[in-house]
């Protein structure tokens, strides 16, 4: 009896052992992944890719449901609103009327000023509309899911536009997902111009709601309201795309508000510009076509 | 229901198969567009919850090397470029072998001290990978969405975590008898 119960403690120590060396061998495990997420950049990426790609069908059948779940509400609060919004927009009507009757003339007058100076254009966009089938957005980041990818001709670094303005850009692309990071993230540097002054600046997102502007230049000429837009410097942005609006300017200290409401997005267009047509991955044609035709929802821009 | 007829059987391993799958959805359902304001903000603690909640259960079918893989498979699909791979995996871990050594403190309590169990360990989670992503990266990260994130799921934590129980109590009585001790408090086999 004696030597049973002291095999049972001495069974039950190497259990106790066995177990805490299994605890030191997770935990060491769990710095060996993170110190290969440091060294092998590459490999991460992959792994990153590969399991956006399994995750994005869940991700698109969670995000159908919600979606229309979130719609009927905001239907719903539509409906008590409907005739204020309909006087609002009669209004907001006649006043872009005007303005479209300025922007013909002025593009009237800009082609013919284009064609006197032999002016060359940048590179055609088009664009690719997604779906954002789930949220990248924790304390530490700013992000969303989209549930187009390679096979389409979406390229890591293009730029993604809501209706109102920029969003981000396109960090990792797997077969049939992407990431996009928000300008709000604070990975985010972009190249904007002040629209009133054309003074340069980079834009930098520190993951609060509001984006921090570094000018290159003085910083007295900004003030609250200024427009701010992408200045298409470092390649695959076009330029003149609308991301904020300039809400605080102290000592030093611009806010700049991204005029994207990340919290209701649904749909994205993924730009794709130029350079990245060439690149692409894939079965290349023998001579380089304009990018729209293989684009599967493609349509110019501009 | 007989021991050994299908229904038992299938019953068995829906049995063992749960805790992983539920923390496998919980993973996905941190990326899902939710769009409530204050729920998806807690949307990646969920996991940690459901990782406390089932090492107080049954921890043997949440077993350490799943955590490390579902931990990593969070990292990857929430973290952005440069975040560190493994972190929540560590956390995991961690979480669950404090539950362990602590059961004496959290299993057959009141639940308000599983409650205040879960807040001090979640507060360790969120600073474990607060810290290791400030140093990761070498940049200062703003801790106050983290901590917002902290108090929603404390808050959420007892909507939560009866729908977890609720699978808890019934086990007992349907599980057979050897595998019926490991899953008590702590009392040994007499």
């Amino acid at each position: 009896m004696a030597i049973r119960d002291d095999f049972e403690v001495a069974a039950a120590q190497v259990r106790a052992a066995v177990q805490r060396f299994a605890l030191g061998l997770l935990v060491l495990a769990c710095f060996a992944a993170m110190l290969i997420g440091k060294a092998d950049t590459v490999l991460v990426e992959n792994a990153r890719v590969l399991a956006l790609d399994l995750a994005s069908p869940v991700l698109e059948a969670i995000a159908r449901p919600v979606a229309a779940a979130n719609r009927a509400i905001a239907d719903l609060k539509e409906f008590a609103s409907l005739r204020e919004e309909n006087a609002r927009l009669r209004e907001e009507n006649a006043r872009l009327l005007s303005w479209q009757t300025a922007a013909r003339r002025l593009e009237n007058e800009n082609d013919g000023l284009r064609a006197l100076a032999n002016f060359r254009e940048g590179p055609e966009a088009s664009f690719i509309t997604a779906r954002i089938v789930g949220d990248s957005v924790s304390a530490y980041v700013r992000g969303a899911l989209l549930n187009v990818g390679r096979r389409v001709g979406v390229a890591p670094g293009q730029a993604v536009l809501t209706g109102e303005g920029l969003a981000g850009r396109v960090a990792e692309v797997g077969d049939n997902s992407a990431r996009v990071l928000f300008v709000t993230d604070v990975n985010s540097k972009l190249p904007v111009l002040i629209e009133r002054t054309r003074e340069r600046a980079i834009l930098a997102g520190d993951n609060s709601p509001q984006l921090r502007l570094t000018l290159l230049q003085s910083v007295g000429g900004v003030q609250r309201g200024d427009r701010v837009v992408t200045s298409g410097h470092g390649g695959s942005f076009p330029v003149g795309i609308p991301v904020g609006e300039v809400v605080e300017t102290s000592e030093g200290h611009v806010r700049v508000r991204p005029f994207s409401d990340f919290s209701r997005l649904e749909f994205v267009r993924v730009i794709d510009y130029g350079v990245t047509g060439l690149v692409n991955s894939g079965p290349a044609p023998a001579t380089p076509l304009p990018p729209p035709p293989s684009a599967a929802s493609g349509q110019k821009v501009r | 229901m007989r021991p050994d007829s299908l229904l038992a059987t299938l019953d068995r391993w829906g049995r063992v198969a749960l805790p992983g799958t539920v923390l496998l959805l919980s993973v996905l359902l941190t990326l899902a567009p939710l769009r409530a304001p204050y729920l998806s903000d807690a949307l990646p603690l969920l996991p940690a919850l459901v990782v406390f909640q089932y090492s107080l259960a049954m921890p043997e079918r949440l077993p350490g090397p799943l955590l490390l893989i579902l931990g990593v498979l969070l990292d990857l699909l929430l973290g952005g470029p440069g975040a560190p791979i493994g972190i929540s995996a560590l956390g995991f871990v961690l979480i669950r072998a404090a539950v362990l050594n602590n059961r004496r403190y959290l299993v057959g309590v009141p639940f308000l001290f599983q409650w205040f169990g879960f807040c001090l360990l979640a507060l360790g989670y969120v600073f474990l990978v607060w810290i290791f992503t400030a140093i990761w990266t070498w940049t200062a990260i703003d801790a106050a969405p983290a901590m917002v994130q902290y108090v929603v799921v404390v808050v959420l934590y007892p909507l939560i975590a009866p729908l977890l129980v609720r699978i808890r109590a019934r086990d007992p009585l349907n599980v057979p008898e050897p595998s019926r001790g490991a899953a008590r408090s702590g009392g040994t086999a007499p």
